[in-house]
């Protein structure tokens, strides 16, 4: 039935159902042509991964693919018996799924795990099969793969597992692969390595591919076609730009710094020489999580902290609190020195300083109602009379466009998005002259994630109010931010105002992760980018740090000089600072 | 749709279940009434001494017989070689183990989930020094030591119930522990902190409420352990003093009579506490089940 011998897989008329349901999927036709790459995407609850597990003829419990077709080369999948189609899977059409320390074996070497797929499906010897799994941990850009095929999966990073998915899944040379997500919880410099090898593997071999994302970075980024589905249905099946062009929300765009540059002011919150280190269990060792970091804020500001997992942002933001006491260095919020005051004084203190976290569901007591965590608060600074206590939260939901009805809800009946607003209007409720924003978004999905940062600039507007926030999403970032702060293993690298540092970064680490930075845009592609930095290797352990440059085992500029000196922040232009000797070299360089 | 599934086997309550909430009632039911359900006086001697229960066969009788008020109330579980009535000394003292038992778990639930929540919240040398106290104390086999501390302490039952809190604290005490320990670390304790809570404020209303709930649980299954260690006390001399009516001292005072072959001043109070510990035991299981992780 396939109507052209160019397409790999159509379904026709597909629908699943749970039993006594109304149907998950109903009447999906789509196509999938040779070496195209398919973004299958919508809402949570849509049935993206539902479809992407039934392409392959499997189901969740409970569910049942009730009526269509499958067509697969000739054979229509779903009229194949078990022992055929276990055949095909795997071998003709391969599976990456989201989490791939939990995919991976872990009793056996990586690398006999590939062999034994191929193997199994291409009925070769040992010896041909090792030296395969070898060549494909080769193709997913492993370096030395002779030693890691005989790893095991915990030996391996969380970046690395992912490709050796990808080889597992690609080393029999299916004709198509279909990807559940597969960056889910990845940082950007190693999402955008592993969809780079993606797509560079399937541009090589050939594989058409079905990428499940809710990600429109990654749509417009790698995807030829994308597939969207509403409540089940095929809603949109379009290409990529035109589909970027049609439903994007946002286009995203720095903004301009719209408070007055008051450098002559004394900062808000000033931060010097920070430090941090956690000790390590049974041994004298320390983590270092923050080394040397400084900075400024000036009132109404808001200032973007970004880096990958592991930067130290996260502790930053909590040393600002007093949530955790730094071991040097000196805060100082509204000229007081937050390391002198304690008991009733940090009281007050902190409430103009106030938090919202990463997880909502996390940040509040699940046994108590929203209304009740809300007017706790109030009651302990006796911020408003009690008898107005009531309007004036119902007051701070509507500052965030949250319905009052929430009030008498419990948080897990809440939805993550609206639950972080709530959040937001809890530390709003404080007055305070500062926000931290730790990673408020990273656990919502991109509409919700919209909503956030649209309240954010707004409440900016609206109240003056200046904001850290703490991200490793830099389209929130380039959206929200006035100033960007980059770190790297607990030191700032560069810092400058957000249009400069996004179309003129210097330190090579903002190099890569601006890079990185997957944009809404198919016009920008990642993978159509010649001028990119890639760093190489993986993050060097916070324990035993480099003695020079914190960059220099992965940097590509790296010099000699640059594995023994010490680097220090230095002012690159006026508001522009990068932590990097060479930085004026690399300009020049670059220039010539 | 796992939602659905997930209540639906909530909603139903095994056989097992509904025996053990049955027991645990009647238990309950008893402790409160039993001084208008008892026919004789526990602690005071008839004439009749060592009268065996009436034979099955002539109980339907006997009952009416009681309900029209025609004649004396026979001694349904017979009576003891002192002439005690078996019947109303076994209803009695479920009262007695029951409330020895509650009062002991009461009283070490407090001391320790409080104990708990400060140990597991506020980690230094002090609290530090509480755990280590509290693991020796777990490691001493419970029944011994409580016969010692009795022994020591004399035997009322205030000493009894102190003597078994003490010993059953740690249980709490770990328990609750752990959970604020997983606790401290949510971003809830954090953020009540950023907004102005004070420490004992955030003990107090978000640790502790948030950590008591395998405590509660516990408490269900360790009033079972609590009947058989007030009955074991007993047994062997340590419990509460004769003739207050007890289960343990009534099996105790009838093995005397057993090689004599009167089988029955210790065959019902033992069947008592074995029903009572089972249906505590099952309802503990269930609360587990349904509300425990």
């Amino acid at each position: 039935m396939a109507d052209s011998t160019n397409t790999v897989l159509s379904a026709r008329g597909l629908s699943v159902q749970y039993a006594n349901e109304s149907p998950t999927l109903s009447d999906i036709n789509m196509d999938i042509a040779a070496g195209e790459i398919v973004g299958l995407t919508g809402s949570s609850g849509s049935g993206k991964s539902t479809l992407a597990y039934a392409l392959l003829g499997l189901t969740r419990r409970g569910a049942q693919i009730t009526n269509g077709e499958i067509y697969f080369g000739r054979n229509d999948l779903l009229a194949l018996s078990d022992v055929e189609l276990e055949d095909i899977r795997g071998r003709d059409i391969a599976l990456i799924v989201q989490n791939p320390r939990s995919a991976l074996h872990p009793m056996y070497q990586v690398g006999r795990q590939i062999s034994r797929v191929y193997q199994t499906h291409r009925g070769s010897g040992g010896a041909e099969a090792h030296q395969r799994a070898i060549e494909m941990l080769r193709l997913v850009g492993i370096n030395d793969p002779e030693r890691r095929a005989d790893a095991f999966v915990h030996e391996l990073s969380g970046g690395m597992a992912q490709r050796v998915l990808i080889a597992l899944a690609l080393s029999t040379s299916p004709k198509l692969l279909i990807a559940d997500e597969p960056t889910s919880g990845l940082d950007v410099t190693v999402q955008a390595q592993f969809l780079d090898t993606m797509w560079e593997t399937s541009r090589k071999t050939g594989t058409a591919m079905v990428l499940v994302t809710q990600e429109p970075g990654i749509l417009a980024n790698y995807c030829d076609r994308v597939i969207e589905l509403d409540a089940g249905r095929v809603s949109k099946d379009v290409s990529a730009s035109e589909f970027v062009s049609t439903s994007m929300l946002h286009t995203t765009q720095a903004t301009s710094s719209g408070q007055g540059e008051g450098q002559n002011r004394a900062p808000l919150l000033k931060v010097e020489g920070l430090r941090k280190t956690f000790p390590l269990r049974g041994t004298k060792k320390v983590v270092q999580a923050v080394d040397d970091m400084s900075l400024s804020l000036f009132a109404g500001e808001s200032v973007g902290l970004v880096g990958e997992s592991g930067s130290g942002k996260s502790t930053v933001g909590r040393c600002l609190l007093k949530l955790l006491d730094s071991d040097a260095g000196k805060i100082t919020f509204d000229g007081q020195d937050l390391g002198v005051v304690s008991g009733e004084a940090l009281r007050r203190v902190r409430q103009r300083i106030q938090i919202v976290q990463q997880d909502p569901y996390d940040s509040f007591d699940p046994r108590w109602t929203i209304e009740k965590s809300l007017l706790d608060p109030l009651e302990i600074h006796q911020i408003v009379p009690p008898t107005e206590a009531r309007a004036a939260i119902e007051e701070g939901l509507k500052r965030v466009s949250v319905d009052a009805s929430v009030l008498g809800r419990r948080p897990k009946d809440l939805s993550a998005g609206i639950l972080q607003r709530v959040a937001i209007a809890r530390a709003l409720l404080m007055k305070p002259d500062f926000l931290v924003l730790d990673e408020p978004t990273s656990m919502l999905a991109p509409q919700d994630r919209h909503i956030i940062l649209d309240v954010l600039k707004r409440l900016r507007t609206e109240l003056g109010l200046s904001y850290l926030l703490i991200s490793h999403d830099l389209t929130s970032v380039a959206s929200a931010c006035d100033r960007v702060v980059v770190m790297y293993l607990g030191q700032v690298v560069e810092q400058g105002p957000t249009t400069e540092i996004f179309e003129k970064p210097v330190h090579p680490y903002t190099k890569a992760l601006i890079g990185a930075h997957l944009e809404e845009n198919p016009k920008t592609r990642r993978v159509d980018r010649t001028d990119r930095v890639d760093l190489e290797g993986e993050i060097p352990s916070p324990i035993d740090l480099p003695v020079g440059c914190y960059l220099a085992t992965r940097c590509p500029q790296a010099t000699e000089a640059c594995d023994k000196e010490r680097q220090v922040l230095s002012s690159f232009s006026s508001h522009h600072d990068v932590r990097c000797m060479r930085a004026g070299q690399l300009e020049l360089d670059k220039a010539s | 749709m796992t939602d659905v599934a997930v209540e639906k086997d909530q909603d139903s309550l095994g056989v097992l279940a509904w025996i053990g909430i049955g027991i645990v009632s009647v238990a309950i039911f008893l402790a409160v009434f039993s001084p208008w359900l008892i026919p004789y006086d526990p602690t005071q001697a008839t004439e009749n001494v060592s009268t065996p229960p009436p034979p099955l066969s002539a109980w339907p009788s006997l009952f009416w017989q009681t309900i029209v008020g025609d004649g004396p109330t026979p001694h349904w579980f017979g009576t003891d070689a002192s002439g005690l009535d078996v019947f109303s000394r076994t209803i009695e003292a479920t009262r007695t183990d029951l409330i020895i038992a509650l009062s002991a778990n009461i009283v070490s639930v407090i001391i320790g989930v409080s104990l708990g929540v400060i140990s597991g919240y506020f980690r230094n040398i002090w609290t530090e020094t509480l755990l280590r106290t509290s693991d020796l104390l777990q490691s001493f086999p419970v029944f011994i030591t409580a016969m010692i501390l009795v022994a020591l302490a004399g035997r009322s039952w205030v000493n009894i119930v102190l003597a078994m809190s003490f010993l059953y604290a740690p249980i709490y005490l770990r328990l609750t522990r752990t959970e604020v320990l997983a606790l401290r670390d949510r971003s809830f304790i954090e953020a009540a902190r950023a907004l102005g809570k004070t420490e004992f404020g955030i003990a107090r209303q978000h640790i502790l409420p948030n950590a008591i709930g395998p405590s509660l649980i516990q408490f269900s299954v360790t009033i079972g352990f609590a009947i058989l260690l007030t009955a074991g006390l007993s047994f062997v001399g340590a419990g509460v003093r004769p003739p207050t009516p007890e289960w343990g001292s009534m099996i105790a005072t009838g093995a005397t009579q057993l090689v004599l072959g009167d089988w029955w001043p210790s065959l019902f109070p033992g069947i008592a506490i074995s029903v009572t510990v089972f249906g505590f035991a099952v309802c503990g299981h269930i609360l587990e089940k349904r509300y425990g992780r």
